[in-house]
């Protein structure tokens, strides 16, 4: 029997990696597509040959085993807990939310209904990230003293930039991935938060932050800068990067995720593009999604996980606007 | 004009050279070390000294460079500046701010020149950078990385692994772009830094800062005495309409030594220009020497990246962000 799973908007460009990833592995059918705007809904739906079902109620009555939703992150709470109460297990784009007591209710929502919840976090599975984290817990860089981040993008526009369907700019996109790799590659939580943030490079196009410059300090003592940002100008080779320097006792460990890449100079499109080959981590999420859907249980990077990530960038945003550092 | 060396460490043999080719005449150098001393008096056919105190007082000599442990600068201008010697001065400035002001305020009293050495205003990859920024070419200018440092400098037991005296990172390297950030947009408003700062038997020091102008501008700053080998500058700065990059280890030269000693090898950038910016800063010191213009750095501009340093060590100290009061060079 084929594990049947829906996608609840396409409002995240991500929902197309995850439809294509969803085709891609075997014994799975995307069963259903929903989408608050139905040009939208039945766009994708066309393109990966799903039913578009303009009716969320009578999507969840069809009970699918399980949702990724990948709506604006406003909408994240509220989609969570119908697809819970309807006993669908749930992996929810990032940020999972976009305050504490709406990731808390989401949690709690999936637990009461005995549901698994994840959250998308990709960048967990891709291939150099899991080879950095090998080498950080086999120890061969001893104690980690600092770490030195960045998630550059370039603006996404749309409701990315309205703070009232995003919950808030670039450092809210683009710090949660990071702050979730170094829970997770460093296995420690974050203790303290101090952050600059602005609309440093819109301002004649955008109404919210586009630059956050967040220092966090992990627990040992651990002094990290992340930089979140939608600094990529139009004629940048790539949509961005996530790279992280790691300063130990040992040595000193440079990942750059997804620089595995051709440069291809490209005469029509009138610029250098840089066209990535490694593998694609988003693949590695959604199989371990669909895996979670079949053996019942929890998927490997949690709601929990997204709430940590999230607590983090909080923070930043009100260390930003009070001008003093925030303890978590 | 005669100069008199102090310190000939590898800065000081820097200096020297530099000098000799900007028209000055090394007639002294003194180090407390007395080899290092005699052996680059020998190289420029100078009289030697083992007591920088006699030698900032040297009758014969006109002008004096320091090139010794910060600390050491204020008690060294003091001399010199008494004995009416015009006066360059390796970067950082001093240890404090209170010591820069106590410099400024004998250079003024004793009219000699002070010319303190932050090169990289110098630099021709930072000019280029800062005159696309001021051509407009990338725009409003919102945010700023710079990253400079490698591997921990000194020997064990080296004043520069002694955080009280050099600073460590922050007052001895980041203050380059500490400077030059000021120099291109104008005064910060408040820094938060983290600082590593760990001491023997692993000694290295890492810093990260964040400062806020009063233009607006986010300036990110990191400092790394932490690198297994090597020396690498990176600058990235953001506009509306564009973005600029620079890389020091995407150089048209690089040198891959085969190593006779058992140690691992590295491979050296090698970005070599006709002038050197160690030339190009001596040279504007001897133009304002004979009269030529002013500097294109003042002793308050340098007074003012100590102040810098110094307020993100107080704030990685108190790990709150603190604050400067109005103009901090004044």
């Amino acid at each position: 029997m084929k594990t049947r799973i829906a996608i609840l908007s396409f409002a995240h460009m991500h929902a197309w990696s995850y439809a294509d990833c969803l085709r891609q592995l075997p014994d799975v059918e995307l069963c259903d597509i929903w989408d608050d705007q139905r040009k939208r809904g039945r766009e994708a739906a066309d393109r990966f040959g799903a039913p578009f079902a303009p009716d969320l109620d009578r999507l969840l009555g069809r009970k699918p085993d399980g949702v990724i939703i990948t709506a604006e992150n406003i909408r994240h709470r509220e989609l969570t807990e119908k697809a819970a109460k309807a006993g669908c297990w749930v992996l929810c784009e990032k940020p999972i939310a976009t305050t504490v007591p709406d990731a808390k209710a989401m949690i709690r929502a999936c637990a009461k209904a005995g549901v698994g919840l994840g959250t998308a976090f990709p960048c967990r599975y891709a291939t150099p990230v899991k080879l950095a984290r090998e080498k950080l817990q086999a120890g061969e860089l001893g104690e980690i003293y600092a770490v030195t981040c960045t998630n550059h993008g370039q603006s996404p526009g749309g409701w990315f930039a309205d703070d009232r369907l995003s919950g808030g700019g670039a450092t809210m996109d683009h710090t949660v991935h990071v702050a979730d790799l170094l829970r997770w590659m460093l296995g420690r939580e974050f203790t303290k938060v101090y952050a600059e943030v602005g609309n440093q490079l819109h301002r004649r196009t955008l109404k919210t932050d586009d630059l956050g410059s967040i220092h966090m300090t992990m627990q040992g003592g651990i002094r990290i800068n992340h930089i979140a940002s939608w600094s990529r100008p139009a004629s940048f080779p790539t949509w961005g990067d996530v790279t992280m320097e790691f300063i130990g006792e040992k040595g000193v460990l440079w990942l750059d995720a997804f620089n595995q890449k051709i440069r291809v100079f490209d005469d029509t499109a009138g610029k250098l593009i840089w066209d990535g080959w490694g593998d694609n981590p988003d693949l590695g999420l959604v199989a371990d999604f669909v895996d979670a859907v079949r053996n019942r249980r929890a998927p490997s990077v949690t709601g929990e996980d997204g709430l940590r990530a999230l607590e983090v960038t909080v923070a930043a945003y009100k260390a930003a606007r009070t001008g003093k550092t925030v303890t978590l | 004009m005669k100069l008199a060396l102090i310190g000939c460490g590898g800065m000081g043999a820097l200096h020297a050279a530099m000098a000799r080719a900007a028209g000055f005449e090394v007639i002294l150098c003194a180090d407390t070390v007395e080899p290092a001393a005699r052996s680059m008096a020998e190289k420029y056919q100078a009289r030697w000294s083992a007591d920088p105190e006699t030698a900032a007082r040297d009758p014969e000599a006109q002008v004096v460079a320091i090139a010794t442990p910060t600390p050491t600068h204020l008690p060294l201008i003091r001399i010199a500046a008494e004995s009416g010697k015009h006066i360059f001065c390796e970067k950082p400035f001093c240890r404090t701010v209170r010591e820069c002001r106590e410099a400024i305020r004998l250079a003024k009293k004793h009219r000699i020149k002070l010319f303190i050495g932050h090169v990289v205003r110098y630099f021709q990859e930072f000019e280029a950078m800062r005159q696309k920024i001021q051509e407009g070419r990338i725009g409003e200018v919102g945010w700023v990385k710079l990253t400079r440092g490698g591997i921990m400098p000194g020997a064990p037991g080296s004043w520069f692994r002694d955080y009280a005296q050099s600073g460590g990172v922050t007052l001895d390297c980041m203050i380059h772009d500490l400077d030059w950030l000021r120099y291109v947009f104008g005064e910060p408003k408040r820094v938060y830094a983290q600082a590593l700062m760990r001491g023997e038997p692993n000694p290295m020091d890492y810093a990260q800062a964040t400062l806020r102008f009063r233009n607006g501008l986010i300036a990110t700053v990191i400092g790394i005495w932490a690198y297994p080998s090597g020396f690498r500058v990176t600058a990235e700065i953001c506009g509306d309409k564009g973005m600029l990059q620079y890389d020091s280890s995407d150089a048209p030269l690089s040198l891959h030594s085969r190593s006779v000693s058992a140690g691992p090898t590295m491979i050296v950038p090698l970005n070599p220009v006709e002038k050197s910016p160690y030339l190009l800063e001596w040279e504007d010191f001897a133009a304002w020497l004979s009269g030529k213009g002013t500097p294109k750095v003042t002793p308050e501009d340098a007074m003012a990246a100590v102040a810098m340093a110094e307020a993100a060590l107080e704030s990685a100290e108190k790990g709150q962000p603190v604050r400067f009061p109005g103009r901090i060079c004044r």
